[in-house]
């Protein structure tokens, strides 16, 4: 009873809080454009672009091997497994080349959801989820991915996202 | 010469302080809640039906979707119920490394409820901070499997990969600090006068009426019933961790607080036991190329931040998707005892109890 009543008249608690969020304060200030070793967690984004995990998943890209030949065999593994079927491949034959050759490739990225089977499921390594995760377009064709057009590139980075440029692979 | 009433008034679905689009219907005199229903199935997307037309392999992304905020919790329950259907056998590693990331999970679930129910309750420093800890936790899912809440970030039979480089360091780094953290949630908030004021007593559950209506995880632990699927029917690596079961005799929302608190600082211990003890091998079982099952039926369940996650299989002879799914979801489970823990008590109690329940609207609804 004597207790409670001295924790009431002597406000521990709020003195407590307040250290602690006057601790923060003070870092904050003394750090805060000084030069010294930066603690803050805010990041300049888009100006600097932001790095990201070498795992990261973000939009399907299709790969071309050295010789500018793409590398997908129309084996239609990614599409079968793709929980959301964004994927829709037509098969075909090409002059000089062995293996099927994909005449249409398409990608409808507005129902993808970014899980990366089509990329496991792929026995020849010929598509990978790329770093750009600034998929933002102005109208629906901006979504719908295939082999050609400007905006629709399967083997480019779309011109929109030009802050998200993969950095290493 | 005065007339009185009941009054009947929606709390939701758009209310900043209800979690997501859950409606509640109120019967209130004056102040005081006689009568409350849940309202719910504004976010019904049919997860059960439609997992049953995917295969095994696929219907693992809409476990993501059900409890967003612990979606490895959802990945875990969803790849150990198929193995068990299956019969297949996860080696060591797998299960260390699955063991690891749903504790870290298990941490971001609790950040989020600490943060978001006091900012509910009135205390808004502790959301800031709870979610700079949940950021980083959230950059480890990311380093582990590419994505910060859609994980699927497990396979059946094992993992996709093993763990990347310097991964073990920055889960060591951020080891390092959180136990500091939690004391500093503690300092703003445990001797709180008026944290205290609006949590204990309120929102009373105890332990006969919350086994009675099934609730589970930390609201029934907080009622002093010591009941945690970890210890009782181990799964992953739980068999082989040291931890111990947080209760509180108390039954209040502030018992509740409690608890999930110590159940960070034991998930933090689990974490380190499991990057001390990583065993060395690898991470993926052998499967056959489709997996096609035999008629049977299959009850699994773990323990999620929110309670028991069950995941009920029906397997057809050669099916490669199941006959039938069924999710045990704990939200929508907890959310029924909602009533129970409001009715004769204030308007503004509904808030609390909404809070301490910890329902994601996305696993309620499904």
């Amino acid at each position: 009873m004597a207790l409670s009543l001295l924790r009431t008249l002597i406000p521990f608690d709020i003195y407590g809080g307040m250290k602690l969020t006057g601790k923060y304060f003070g870092k904050v200030l003394r750090q805060a454009n000084r030069g010294v070793k930066r603690t803050h967690v805010v990041v300049e984004y888009p100006e600097v672009p932001t790095t990201l995990m070498p795992r990261f998943r973000g939009r399907l890209q299709l790969i071309k091997d050295e010789q500018g030949e793409i590398k997908c065999v129309c084996c239609l593994a990614c599409e079968k497994i793709c929980p959301t079927q964004v994927i829709t491949i037509e098969k075909g034959k090409k002059e000089g080349r062995k293996t099927p050759f994909p005449l249409r490739y398409d990608f409808e990225m507005e129902r993808c959801i970014f899980c990366e089977f089509c990329v496991e499921s792929c026995g020849f390594d010929s598509i990978i989820l790329n770093h750009q995760f600034e998929l933002a377009g102005y109208n629906r064709e901006d979504f719908s991915h295939a082999m050609e057009g400007e905006f629709q590139n399967m083997f480019d980075i779309t011109p929109v996202g030009h802050y998200s440029v993969a950095s290493e692979d | 010469m005065f007339k009185t009433e009941e009054m009947e008034i929606n709390l939701g679905p758009q209310h900043p302080s209800t979690h997501g689009v859950l409606r509640v219907k109120l019967h209130l005199d004056g102040e005081t809640v006689v009568r409350c229903v849940p309202m719910i199935g504004y976010l019904h997307r049919g997860v059960e039906k439609i997992c049953e037309n995917k295969t095994f392999f696929q219907g693992q992304v809409w476990t993501d979707r059900t409890d967003y905020v612990a979606s490895v919790s959802n990945n875990l329950g969803w790849a150990e119920g198929v193995e068990k259907l299956f019969g297949i056998t996860v080696p060591r590693r797998a299960h260390y490394i699955r063991t690891m990331l749903t504790e870290l999970n298990r941490i971001t679930s609790h950040l989020l409820w600490l943060g978001t129910h006091a900012l509910d309750i009135g205390a808004m420093t502790v959301f800031l901070y709870a979610f700079r800890e949940r950021e980083e936790i959230l950059s480890i899912f990311e380093a582990f499997c590419g994505a910060r809440l859609t994980t699927t970030a497990f396979r059946i039979g094992g993992l996709r990969e093993d763990i990347p480089p310097g991964f073990e360091k920055q889960v060591r780094a951020f080891q390092a600090r959180f136990l500091d953290c939690i004391d500093e949630y503690e300092i703003l908030l445990t001797e709180n006068r008026i944290w205290k004021k609006r949590t204990i007593g309120v929102a009373m559950l105890n332990a006969e009426d919350a086994i009675a209506l099934g609730v589970t995880g930390p609201v029934l632990r907080a009622a002093g019933s010591a009941y945690d699927i970890r210890k009782a029917f181990p799964y992953a690596a739980y068999g082989e961790m040291d931890f111990d079961v947080a209760t509180q005799p108390a039954g209040d929302t502030y018992a509740r607080y409690l608890v999930r608190l110590e159940e960070m600082r034991q998930a933090h211990r689990i974490v380190n036991q499991c990057l001390d003890g990583l065993p060395e091998g690898p991470v993926m079982a052998k499967l056959p190329k489709v997996l096609k099952s035999e008629v049977n039926e299959i009850y699994h369940a773990i323990e999620a931040p929110k309670g028991e996650l069950g995941y009920y299989f029906i397997g057809e002879k050669g099916g490669v998707n199941p006959y039938r799914m069924h999710i045990r979801a704990p939200s929508f489970i907890n959310l029924q005892a909602l009533s129970k823990m409001v009715e004769g008590r204030l308007l503004a109690d509904v808030i609390a109890a909404i809070g301490t329940l910890d329902v994601v609207l996305g696993e309620v609804d499904r």
